[in-house]
């Protein structure tokens, strides 16, 4: 008799703590639903000009002014495009040697000093990665100048980041016992890092780094935007010419391209994986 | 002694019992050779592209002193009291929402999208799954300012624009996680499901999103950190929030005000990345 009571009170108790967080769960849903309806009424339906879109034939008509594509431009698109890749090759290369100093301050078991170097090694992580690729290229054209320099300066910053930081995070569950064989054998602590950690880690930091230069080709096809070269200088001369059909043909350049990183970038990784 | 020996014999002997080499090393003949060759290629395409782009190297390190001198001169100390403003402010909470509305539209289009574009599970491999991978590689391989762009001149300036454009980059950008995501789970369930008679939608509600659910939700929180760090600078194109007076600063040099709007970007992003982190750690150890 006391036990089924007990029982019962425990199922109720259960039951009572499924009421609860289902009603936590129902307000919740209530909220999102809520802020969701607010921001649709403040971005969508206040802030657009509805006159000026008008119907949806309007819109079909803007659309239509990019189709179809101008074809005379082809010709013109080859050397940009060659450019674009090279400017995402050198701004790989530039955040592999980069990120390594990056990597060393900010893994947690191999920092120099855990107090004063680490955290300068996850700041610059996390300052790398912050900060849109857009606003580097800014800054960097107002310290180098235009031209292709900055934005392989602005790729390379973008990307030290998440190279630096995936590596990191490898070596810090990094196999021990290896680094103990060498450490027994005398090694000092350079020798450890070189012997120990580095072949544990270097397919993931390659593998990251072929990944990253897949990224890479997208972000340096923006670069032109803001006055460092490649395919974005087409298209903001495109777009300053209003031909917006020669800007449907860059873009088809841009698919193309990426879609050859992509599959480079998928077979390099099998090799070093 | 050994090696006088050796040089009597004949030389197709000698190559039979070469001794073991003594100093050991990592990577066998072709490969060794294959590895070098590869590092020599990077390396002149290295050289080459340098060329080509016509890139003044030595200026790589004249830049940090330059860098330096802009920062101090120009750029300190940032004017706090203009990002204070409550027209500033009003901005940055309009560029939070347009992230946020820009995210979830695109998870939701998304769903469906890397449903038909996981080959264990697409409705139709010969019609559906080629259709979704386009539209997850086209919106994906468009950058998203470039999206912003296009849609600035189809529909016009303001946030609507940036809305659709942080869409279609959170469809490419969630769409190739959730389907990897997809094409991983266990094919069992699946099956039982579909042996019921299910149709392919009742499988993918039934046996698919059970199993990628937590996936999913942290998947779908990454995609509004990336979406808020692109709506930073959207404005920059024409869409609205911060971007639009980042761009009004920099075009008129008042770089006091640049590097107050960077000072607030940088800590909204590192905000928002550490919030994420945090809500993708609690859903992981959900599992």
């Amino acid at each position: 008799m006391a036990q089924s009571s007990v029982k019962k009170n425990s199922i109720d108790l259960i039951l009572q703590h499924r009421r609860r967080t289902k009603t936590i769960r129902y307000c919740l849903y209530a909220i999102l639903i809520l802020l969701v309806l607010w921001s649709i009424e403040i971005t969508i339906i206040k802030d657009t000009d509805w006159e000026r879109i008008g119907g949806l034939g309007t819109i079909l008509k803007g659309i239509a002014r990019f189709f179809p594509p101008d074809l005379s431009l082809i010709r013109y698109l080859f050397k940009p495009t060659v450019e674009t890749f090279m400017i995402a090759f050198l701004g790989t290369m530039l955040a592999i040697v980069l990120a390594i100093p990056v990597v060393w301050f900010g893994a947690h078991n191999i920092t120099p000093n855990r107090a004063l170097t680490y955290p300068i090694g996850r700041a610059a992580m996390t300052l790398s990665r912050s900060v849109h690729e857009i606003v580097w290229a800014l800054i960097f054209v107002s310290a180098v100048g235009l031209g292709a320099f900055p934005g392989i300066l602005a790729v390379s910053m973008r990307s030290i980041g998440f190279i630096s930081k995936v590596t990191a995070e490898s070596i810090e569950d990094v196999d021990r016992r290896p680094i103990e064989a060498i450490k027994a054998v005398g090694g000092n602590r350079f020798q450890v890092i070189l012997f120990g950690v580095i072949p544990q880690v270097i397919p993931v930091f390659i593998g990251n780094a072929i990944f990253q230069w897949d990224i890479n080709i997208r972000r340096a096809t923006i670069m032109g935007l803001v006055g460092a070269g490649g395919l974005g200088l087409t298209l903001e001369r495109q777009l300053l010419m209003y031909n917006h059909q020669g800007v449907t043909t860059v873009i088809i350049a841009i698919l193309l391209i990426i879609t050859l990183g992509e599959v480079i970038s998928y077979y390099a990784r099998k090799a070093v994986i | 002694m050994r090696s006088d020996e050796k040089k009597n014999l004949p030389s197709s002997f000698k190559a039979a019992v070469t001794e073991p080499r003594r100093t050991w090393s990592r990577f066998k003949y072709p490969q060794s050779v294959i590895r070098y060759c590869v590092y020599l290629v990077i390396f002149v395409f290295i050289v080459y592209s340098l060329e080509y782009l016509n890139v003044p190297v030595g200026r790589f390190f004249t830049m940090f002193g330059r860098l330096g001198d802009m920062v101090t001169k120009k750029y300190y100390p940032p004017e706090i009291p203009y990002v204070l403003q409550k027209d500033y402010l009003r901005y940055v909470l309009e560029t939070v929402q347009m992230a946020y509305l820009g995210a979830l539209f695109g998870i939701l289009f998304s769903l469906p999208v890397s449903w038909f574009a996981s080959f264990n599970v697409t409705p139709s491999r010969r019609f559906a799954y080629p259709v979704a991978r386009f539209i997850i590689m086209a919106s994906r391989s468009v950058h998203e300012m470039i999206w912003t762009i296009i849609f600035v001149i189809v529909i016009g300036f303001g946030m609507f624009p940036g809305v659709i454009a942080l869409t279609m980059f959170s469809i490419g950008f969630a769409g190739k996680l959730f389907s990897e995501e997809i094409e991983a789970i266990k094919i069992g369930q699946v099956e039982a499901i579909r042996s019921t008679g299910a149709n392919p939608f009742q499988v993918f509600i039934y046996a698919v999103l059970p199993q990628v659910r937590v996936a999913l939700a942290g998947i779908s929180i990454y995609t509004w950190d990336s979406a808020f760090r692109a709506a930073t600078v959207l404005g920059y194109f024409g869409a609205g929030g911060m971007g639009w007076y980042l761009k009004e600063s920099v075009e008129r040099l008042e770089t006091l005000r640049v590097s107050a709007i960077l000072l607030t970007i940088v800590c909204l992003v590192v905000v928002s990345e550490v919030a994420s982190a945090w809500a993708r750690n609690r859903i992981s150890k959900m599992k």
